[in-house]
C-alpha cells in the first residue's frame, strides 16, 4: 500500500493551521477543517521545500506569543 | 456417408484445454471427498403439452451432434490428461412422474429433491457422458427439465445455445438435418494449440508486474468443501442508475464490464486496505476469429486475473479509461489458463473473489417463447462457485446483481452490507466522473462511529500541565516522601528539589533558558533524575544521548540539538574528553561550582507547550532525528488514568535515558508522589530484576519485548511481586506472556504500543483477560489511553472497517511538536487531522494495524523500512547510508530478516565496487553506528535484484547462508556435540560446526545470554564471557586443565583452524588479550590467531621482566607452532614483549615473518612511582581509563559499571579479575620502563596512535630505528592510544596485517 504522503508521482498542497503549523497534504483529499491551503498543488519536493523555507519557528503561535518574542 | 461398418468405439483422443485441465485436476482432487463442486445444473420448466419422446430424441441428437459431450477424461500413463471421445454413448435419461403427489407444494418439493440429488451424484470422469437428464412430470401440462453436467463439458455461455438447439431438435422430432453443422470443439483445441503461449505469458507477466501480493478477502480461509454453503444476495438496480452507468461507459468509450470491474476493484480496496488489487473475472474465452464459435457448446470460459490500481488521486474517469486500456491489451491473451498465469508470474494464488458479467448471447427476456405450444421458463441454475465472494451481473433494463458469498466466511448481514456499498460506489461512478477515487466514501455510518469515536481513548478534561509545576505540587504535598531510590540511598522530594535547583541555577548561568536543549550522557544513577529535573527547572529541555553512539555520533548529536551544555558524570566524562564539540561539558557529580548555587527554585516560568525533551530516533536519511516532546505530553502520559491506582507508584528506572520508556519510568512515579527506583548500571537479567523488585518493593516496570521474552524464558516468576509489568515495542509472544501470567498470578501484563513521536505509549491492553481465551494467538494492542485516538486509514485517508488492515495515525494527547529543525520532515509526518477538532494534527506512524471486531487494535506490520530489533527502533536507510559511505561499496541494501521465527537479524547486502572488497565492513559499521545497528551478516552480491520497474526487489534478496557458514567441521566429542546443538538452538539453525564462531552466525549479546542459560540447564557451566572469548564450540570445550579458567588461558585460542602459520598477539599491560578477538574476522578464515595473556589470572606471582614473559610465551607458542616463520604483534607493553620474542627467535635461528608493534615504545620514563595506577588500570585492557574518578580514589563499583555497559566480553569481568588486571598493569609499567631491547633483523610494521600524544613523544622510527636493520612502516591512526582496540582502528590495523600476511602466504591455486 503506497501511503498517500509518500507517493513520488503524487501532487500535494501545503496546509497551515491557526498555530502556524504546516502539513503536507495530498491534493486529492479534502482539506480538513481548521486548515487552509498555504501553497497550492505542486510536487512533493516543491511542497517540502516550501515548508522548509516558510516554517522556520516550529513553536506553535500561541506559545510564541506566551513566551513574548 | 458410407454404410456403417464395425467401428471402434473410440472416435477421437484429444488434449484438454487449459481450463479443462484445471477442472480435471480439481475433480480428481475433490472426488476424494466424494464431492465435486464443478457439478453444474440447468433447470427449466416447460408449460403446455409436451411430447416427452421427442424431447428425449432431441437430447439424443444433441449428443450425436456434439462430440465433446461424449468425452470421458483419463490420464495417460505418463500423467498427462486426455479426453477420449466415444463414438456412441447411452443417453442418461430418467423420467419421473410426480403427478401422484397430493398437492403442488409436495410436487415442487419432490422436484427440488430430485434436482438436489442429481447435483450431489458424482460423475465418473472416465465414463462418458458427464451429463444427465431428468424429466419430471409435475402435471399434465407442466414438466421440469433437470439437466445436470460436469462443468468440464460446457460453460454458462453454452447454456442458451444448448437450450435453443435442444428445442429446435425437439420441434424437428430429433432430426438434425435442418440444423447447420455444429463446429466441433476440436477446432477450438486446434486454434488453442496455434496460439503464441510465450507472448501471452509475457503479456500477463507485464500486466501483473509489481503487484503487492495476492488480494484475499479471506486469507487463511479453509477450502470450500461439501459442507460449504453459498448464500446469495440479489439486487436489481433502478433503470435510472442502470441507464446512467451505461451512459458513463459510453461517454468514456468503455464497456459496462469495465465499469463493474472498477467498482468491484474499489470495493475490494476498501475490504482489504489495498490500492493495487486483483480479482478473477470470467471471460467467455470464445475467440472471435474462430468461425461459428458463438454457436458452439463446450467449455471456453476462463477465469482471468483483473488488476485494478485504486490510486486515490485518479479520477473515476481516469481509472475507467486506464482499466479499459489495460484489459484491451490482454484480450489476445485470454487463452492462457489461470494456473499457467499464476505459474508464469510466480505469484501463486492471486485472488479469492471474482466477477462475472453474464452477457450470454441469449435474450434473457425471451423466456416464455412459444415452442410449438410449449413455453420455456427458467427456474434455477447451479453453477460452480467456491470463492468467498463472487459478483455476478446480468444486463437488462435494470442491471441485476447477485453476490454469491460463502456463508461460513460472510454471514448474510455482511454480504448485504457489502452489496449496499457496491451500489454506493456504482452511484458515484455513474454520476461523478471527476471525483478522485480517494474521495469516494463508502464507509458505513455505524462502523465509522465505532472506529472513530466509540473505540477511542476515554475523554478527560485534564488541563495541560508542566512537569515542573506538577513536581512542585507533589513537593508541597509531601516534601519528605522519597522521590528517588538509587544505590541504596533515598532522595526525598525536598532533597531532589534542592539538588535540581542548584544545578538549574548553574545551567542558567551557562546560558540555558526557555526551550534550550541540555545534552546529557549520564550513567544510570540518581544524578540522571536530578539533571533531568534541573534542565526543566532552568526552562530548558533534556536531550539524552544514546550510550551506544560512537564518539563521532555523540559529537554530532550535541551539535544537532545546539546544546550549550553537555552534562556528564565521573563515569562517562572520559568518553567525551576528546569530543569535538563547542558545548560546555559539566560533570554533574564533580562540579565545584555547584555548591555555591542557591537551593531555591529559579524564577523561570514554564508553559505546557514548551519543550521538555528531545529524544533521538533512527532516521532513514542516515542521521538520527530529534523528536521534540512538550511538557504537557510527558504530564499526560505520566498521569494517565491507566497508570494510576498504585501499580505505577514505585517504578524501576532501568531503560536507557535516551529511550522514550524513561519518560514513563521517571515521571509516572514522581508525578504520582511515588518513588522512582533507579536500577544499578549494567544490563539486568531475570535474577537481578527479581532481586531489585523485592528489595525495593517495586510495583511496576517496563521491559522491551526482547528482554521480556528472555526473562519469561529464564525466570517467569521474576515479576510475581509487581502489580503490573508493561511490555511492548515489537511483536510479542503469547507463549512468553502466558508463562509470566501463570507464574505471577497477582501481576497484570500490560501490552503497550506507541511511537516516541506520540510520547511512548498510545494504547494499552491488559493481557490477563485478553489471553484467557486459549484460542487467542496474538497479544492485542488494546485501545488508546486517555485523550488519544488511533485512526486506521486506507490510502485515501479514510477509516477502514474493522478487520481491514490500514495505516495507523495517532491524534490527541501526547502528540509532540515535531522533529527538531526538520520542518519538512515534520510536515510530512505530523499532518492535518480530518477527524479531530479543527486545526488538529495527527502523526502518521507507518505501522499497519487493524481493528478487531470487538474494538481492540492489533499490530500487523510496518508499511516502510523501519524495523525493531531487540527493542531498538531502526531505519534501515540509516544503516544503508552509513555502509554506502565506505569507499569499496558501490551499492547496499539492508534488511531485517526473520528467516526463523523469533530470530530477527539485520542483514546487509553489499555490491562491492569494481576491484574493491567489502571485507572489514562489519568493523567499519561498528565504528559509525550504534552496536544494535551493526548488521549480523554481510552478503556480497554482484548486483542487487530489481523488479521490472527498476526498483529494488527486497523479496528477491537471498537469505544469508548461515547454514553454509555454519557448516564447519562435525563435533568430535560429546561436549562439542552438546554445545553445537545449543548453538544451533539459539541461532535457529539446523546444525552448527564445532569450529564456527557464534558471532559470525548472527549471534549477539542477547543470544549469548540465552546460550549461557541453556548451557547451564544442559549441565554445561558457561558464562556469557566464555562465549565472547571462545566463540566456537571447539574452543569452549577445549578448556584445558581445570586450573585454566576459560578466557584466561595464557595461550588464548582465537581461531585455531587455517593452514597458515599462526599470528600471535601479546597482551598489553592489563594482561588480557581479549581486544584481539576481533582480528580473527580481519585476517581471513585461513589464518589461525592466538592471544597471549598474563599468568596473573591463574597464579599469584608476577613475572619479573619483559624477558621473562617473552621466554614463557615462546614456550607456549611452540606448543602449537614448533618452527617458523613466526608472526608476532603486540599493543603497548605487548609490543615490547613481541619484540623481545622476535629477537629471541632470531637468535635461536628461527624465522620471523611479521613483527607488528602497536603504539609501543621502549625506554620511556613512565613515572611509575608517581602514577595513580588505579585510574589507569582499565587502559590496560582497552577501556578509557579516565572514566574512573579523577581524584585518584576510584571506586570498584564505578569501574564495574563502566565495564557492564559494554556490549562485549569485558562486560563479563568479575571484580577479582579486575584486581588481576590492576596487578598486571602496575607490574607491566615497571617492566616496560626497565626493558632494554637488543637488535632485530628485518622490517617492523608500526601503528601510531595520533591522538593525545604529548609533545616530544618518540615516533616508531625514532624509538626503534637504531635497533632495526629493516624498514619501519609507520601507519598512523586517528585515535588515542587506549582506544586502539575499538572496532574502527582495529579494522584498519586488521587490513594492514591481512595484506602483509597475504603477501607472505599467497593463496594457493
Amino acid at each position: 500500500m503506497t501511503n498517500p504522503f509518500e507517493d513520488p508521482d503524487g501532487t500535494y498542497v501545503v496546509l497551515t493551521n491557526d498555530e502556524g503549523q504546516h502539513s503536507l497534504w495530498p491534493s486529492f483529499a479534502e482539506v480538513p477543517a481548521g486548515w487552509t491551503v498555504a501553497k497550492t498543488e505542486d510536487t512533493r519536493a516543491a511542497c517540502l521545500e516550501y515548508v522548509e523555507a516558510n516554517w522556520t519557528d516550529m513553536r506553535p503561535g500561541s506559545l510564541i506569543e506566551a513566551m513574548g518574542d | 456417408m458410407t454404410a456403417p461398418r464395425k467401428k471402434s468405439q473410440l472416435e477421437d483422443v484429444l488434449p484438454l484445454s487449459p481450463m479443462q485441465q484445471g477442472l480435471y485436476f480439481h475433480a480428481l482432487y475433490d472426488s476424494r471427498g466424494g464431492h465435486d463442486v464443478y457439478t453444474a445444473q440447468i433447470v427449466f420448466d416447460l408449460r403446455g403439452r409436451l411430447d416427452a419422446a421427442a424431447l428425449r430424441a432431441a437430447a439424443a441428437a444433441l449428443l450425436r451432434r456434439h462430440a465433446n459431450l461424449r468425452a470421458g477424461f483419463r490420464q495417460r500413463k505418463e500423467g498427462s490428461p486426455v479426453q477420449v471421445v466415444h463414438r456412441e454413448v447411452r443417453l442418461p435419461w430418467e423420467d419421473a412422474d410426480l403427478t401422484g403427489l397430493p398437492d403442488e407444494a409436495a410436487r415442487e418439493a419432490g422436484a427440488r429433491d430430485i434436482a438436489g440429488r442429481e447435483r450431489t451424484r458424482p460423475f465418473d470422469m472416465a465414463r462418458p457422458p458427464l451429463l444427465r437428464f431428468v424429466l419430471i412430470k409435475l402435471a399434465a401440462d407442466r414438466h421440469r427439465m433437470v439437466f445436470t453436467h460436469h462443468h468440464i463439458l460446457l460453460d454458462g455461455w453454452s447454456t442458451p445455445v444448448l437450450q435453443t438447439e435442444l428445442f429446435a431438435l425437439y420441434l424437428a422430432g430429433g432430426d438434425d438435418a435442418g440444423l447447420p453443422r455444429a463446429t466441433p470443439y476440436k477446432n477450438y483445441l486446434a486454434w488453442l494449440a496455434a496460439q503464441d503461449r510465450a507472448a501471452a505469458g509475457d503479456a500477463w507477466r507485464r500486466a501483473l508486474d509489481g503487484i503487492d501480493g495476492p488480494t484475499l478477502v479471506a486469507p487463511g480461509a479453509p477450502d470450500a468443501g461439501p459442507g460449504t454453503r453459498t448464500g446469495q444476495v440479489r439486487l436489481r438496480l433502478t433503470e435510472d442508475l442502470t441507464a446512467a452507468l451505461n451512459a458513463r461507459a459510453r461517454a468514456h468509450g468503455v464497456t459496462l464490464n469495465t465499469v463493474l470491474q472498477l467498482a468491484w476493484g474499489v470495493l475490494l480496496g476498501r475490504l482489504t486496505g489495498g490500492t493495487d488489487v486483483v480479482f478473477g473475472a470470467a471471460v467467455s474465452g470464445r475467440p472471435p476469429e474462430l468461425p461459428g464459435v458463438e454457436e458452439m457448446i463446450g467449455l471456453f470460459i476462463n477465469t482471468l486475473p483483473v488488476r485494478v490500481r485504486v490510486r486515490p488521486a485518479d479520477t473515476v474517469a481516469d481509472a475507467l479509461i486506464r482499466l479499459q486500456r489495460e484489459q484491451a491489451d490482454l484480450m489476445a491473451h485470454h487463452h492462457l489458463g489461470l494456473a499457467d498465469i499464476q505459474r508464469l508470474t510466480g505469484a501463486g494464488t492471486l485472488f479469492d473473489t471474482m466477477t462475472v458479467l453474464e452477457n450470454y448471447p441469449f435474450d434473457a427476456d425471451a423466456a416464455g417463447t412459444d415452442l410449438g405450444g410449449l413455453t420455456l421458463h427458467d427456474v434455477d441454475g447451479h453453477d460452480a462457485t467456491h470463492y468467498p465472494l463472487t459478483l455476478a451481473a446480468v444486463p437488462g433494463r435494470g442491471l441485476s446483481l447477485r453476490l454469491d458469498h460463502r456463508t461460513d466466511l460472510y454471514p448474510a448481514g455482511d454480504a448485504e452490507r457489502i452489496t449496499a456499498r457496491l451500489v454506493r460506489i456504482l452511484e458515484a461512478v455513474a454520476h461523478r466522473p471527476a471525483l478522485p477515487l480517494g474521495r469516494l466514501d463508502v464507509t458505513d455510518g455505524a462502523e465509522r462511529d465505532l472506529v472513530l469515536r466509540a473505540w477511542q481513548g476515554p475523554r478527560t478534561d485534564r488541563a495541560p500541565g508542566t512537569l515542573t509545576g506538577r513536581f512542585a505540587e507533589r513537593l508541597a504535598e509531601n516534601p519528605d516522601a522519597v522521590a528517588v531510590r538509587a544505590a541504596g540511598e533515598a532522595l526525598t522530594f525536598a532533597g531532589l528539589d534542592e539538588r535540581a535547583n542548584r544545578l538549574a541555577h548553574r545551567l542558567i548561568g551557562l546560558g540555558v533558558g526557555p526551550e534550550t536543549p541540555v545534552a546529557m550522557l549520564l550513567e544510570r544513577s540518581a544524578e540522571v533524575i536530578v539533571a533531568t529535573l534541573a534542565a526543566l527547572k532552568a526552562g530548558g529541555a533534556y536531550a539524552p544521548i544514546h550510550h551506544g553512539y560512537p564518539p563521532e555520533r555523540t559529537a554530532w548529536a550535541v551539535g544537532e540539538v545546539r546544546a550549550p551544555v553537555l552534562l556528564v558524570d565521573t563515569a562517562t566524562r572520559d568518553r567525551v574528553a576528546g569530543l569535538d564539540t563547542a558545548a560546555r561539558i559539566l560533570t554533574v557529580d564533580d562540579d565545584p561550582g555547584l555548591a555555591a548555587q542557591p537551593g531555591t527554585a529559579p524564577a523561570v516560568a514554564v508553559h505546557p507547550e514548551q519543550l521538555a525533551c528531545v529524544l533521538f530516533t533512527s532516521g532513514s536519511t542516515g542521521e538520527p532525528k530529534g523528536v521534540m516532546l512538550r511538557h504537557r505530553d510527558a504530564v499526560d502520559l505520566a498521569t494517565d488514568g491507566r497508570l494510576r491506582g498504585g501499580a505505577h507508584d514505585r517504578v524501576l528506572v532501568h531503560s536507557p535515558h535516551a529511550f522514550d520508556a524513561s519518560i514513563y519510568e521517571t515521571w509516572t512515579p514522581i508525578l504520582h508522589g511515588g518513588t522512582a527506583v533507579v536500577a544499578p548500571p549494567g544490563p539486568l537479567d531475570g535474577e537481578a530484576l527479581e532481586r531489585i523488585i523485592a528489595a525495593e518493593d517495586v510495583t511496576g516496570l517496563f521491559l522491551t519485548t526482547t528482554l521480556f521474552n528472555l526473562v519469561a524464558d529464564e525466570r517467569p516468576g521474576a515479576f510475581a511481586r509487581l502489580r503490573e509489568v508493561l511490555t511492548g515495542g515489537e511483536a510479542g509472544s503469547t507463549a512468553a506472556i502466558r508463562r509470566v501470567l501463570a507464574a505471577c498470578p497477582d501481576t497484570e501484563v500490560g501490552h503497550m504500543y506507541g511511537p516516541t513521536e506520540t510520547t511512548t505509549y498510545t494504547t494499552v491492553a491488559a493481557l490477563r483477560d485478553a489471553l484467557a481465551d486459549p484460542a487467542e494467538t496474538t497479544p492485542v494492542l488494546g485501545r488508546p489511553i486517555g485523550d488519544m485516538r488511533v485512526y486506521v486509514l486506507d490510502a485515501g485517508l479514510r477509516p477502514v472497517p474493522p478487520g481491514v488492515v490500514g495505516e495507523a495515525y495517532i491524534a490527541g494527547a501526547g502528540l509532540g511538536r515535531g522533529y527538531l529543525d526538520r520542518a519538512g520532515l515534520t510536515a510530512g509526518r505530523y499532518v492535518a487531522d480530518p477527524f479531530g477538532a479543527p486545526g488538529d494534527r495527527m502523526y502518521r506512524t507507518g505501522d499497519l494495524l487493524r481493528w478487531r471486531p470487538g474494538g481492540a487494535l492489533e499490530y500487523v506490520d510496518r508499511a516502510d523500512l523501519q524495523v525493531k530489533v531487540r527493542g531498538f527502533r531502526i531505519e534501515l536507510g540509516e544503516i544503508e547510508a552509513a555502509l554506502a559511505a565506505h569507499p569499496a561499496v558501490a551499492n547496499v541494501a539492508v534488511l531485517a530478516r526473520e528467516d526463523t521465527p523469533g530470530a530477527k537479524r539485520l542483514v546487509a547486502y553489499v555490491v562491492p565496487r569494481r576491484g574493491g572488497s567489502a571485507d572489514g565492513l562489519r568493523e567499519y559499521a561498528a565504528g559509525r553506528l550504534p552496536e544494535y545497528m551493526v548488521p549480523a551478516a554481510f552478503v556480497a552480491l554482484d548486483t542487487l535484484p530489481v523488479g521490472p520497474t527498476g526498483k529494488l526487489d527486497r523479496n528477491a534478496l537471498p537469505a544469508p547462508d548461515y547454514a553454509g557458514a555454519a557448516a564447519g567441521r562435525a563435533p568430535r566429542t560429546p561436549e562439542e556435540e552438546v554445545l553445537c546443538g545449543l548453538f544451533a538452538q539459539v541461532l535457529e539453525l539446523d546444525e552448527v560446526g564445532a569450529d564456527v564462531s557464534f558471532f559470525d552466525l548472527g549471534g549477539d549479546s542477547i543470544a549469548a545470554l540465552r546460550l549461557a542459560t541453556l548451557a547451564r540447564r544442559a549441565g554445561v557451566e558457561l558464562t556469557p564471557r566464555d562465549v565472547f572469548t571462545h566463540q566456537t564450540a571447539e574452543a569452549l570445550t577445549r578448556a584445558g586443565e581445570p586450573a585454566d579458567r576459560l578466557g584466561f588461558e595464557v595461550l588464548l585460542p582465537i581461531r585455531t583452524s587455517g593452514t597458515r602459520p599462526p599470528m600471535f598477539f601479546v597482551h598489553p599491560a592489563g594482561g588480557l588479550a581479549w581486544g584481539y578477538l576481533q582480528f580473527q574476522r580481519h585476517l581471513g578464515p585461513d589464518q589461525p590467531v592466538y592471544g597471549l595473556q598474563a599468568r596473573a589470572f591463574t597464579q599469584a606471582e608476577l613475572p619479573g621482566s619483559v624477558a621473562e614473559m617473552a621466554a614463557d610465551y615462546l614456550a607456549q607458542i611452540r606448543t602449537v607452532q614448533p618452527s617458523g616463520p613466526y608472526h608476532l604483534a603486540g599493543w603497548s607493553l605487548g609490543g615490547l614483549v613481541a619484540y623481545e620474542m622476535a629477537a629471541r627467535l632470531q637468535a635461536a635461528g628461527e624465522e620471523v615473518g611479521l613483527l607488528a608493534l602497536i603504539d609501543s615504545y621502549h625506554g620511556q620514563d613512565l613515572e611509575v612511582d608517581k602514577r595513580e595506577v588505579l585510574p589507569e588500570l582499565l587502559e590496560g585492557i582497552g577501556v578509557d581509563a579516565r572514566m574512573v574518578a579523577a581524584d585518584g580514589n576510584p571506586d570498584m563499583a564505578q569501574i564495574m559499571a563502566v565495564l557492564a555497559e559494554r556490549g562485549d566480553a569485558l562486560a563479563t569481568l568479575g571484580e577479582d579479575d579486575l584486581v588481576n588486571v590492576y596487578r598486571n598493569y602496575e607490574n607491566g609499567l615497571a617492566q616496560a620502563e626497565a626493558y632494554r631491547p637488543g637488535p632485530f633483523r628485518g622490517d617492523i610494521v608500526f601503528f601510531t596512535a595520533l591522538r593525545g600524544r604529548a609533545a616530544g613523544s618518540p615516533t616508531g622510527r625514532s624509538n626503534w630505528g637504531a635497533l632495526v636493520d629493516g624498514e619501519i612502516e609507520d601507519y598512523p591512526l586517528d585515535v588515542a592510544h587506549h582506544l586502539l582496540m575499538e572496532p574502527g582502528p582495529a579494522a584498519e590495523m586488521g587490513a594492514v596485517l591481512a595484506a602483509r600476511l597475504g603477501k607472505l602466504h599467497p593463496t594457493r591455486g
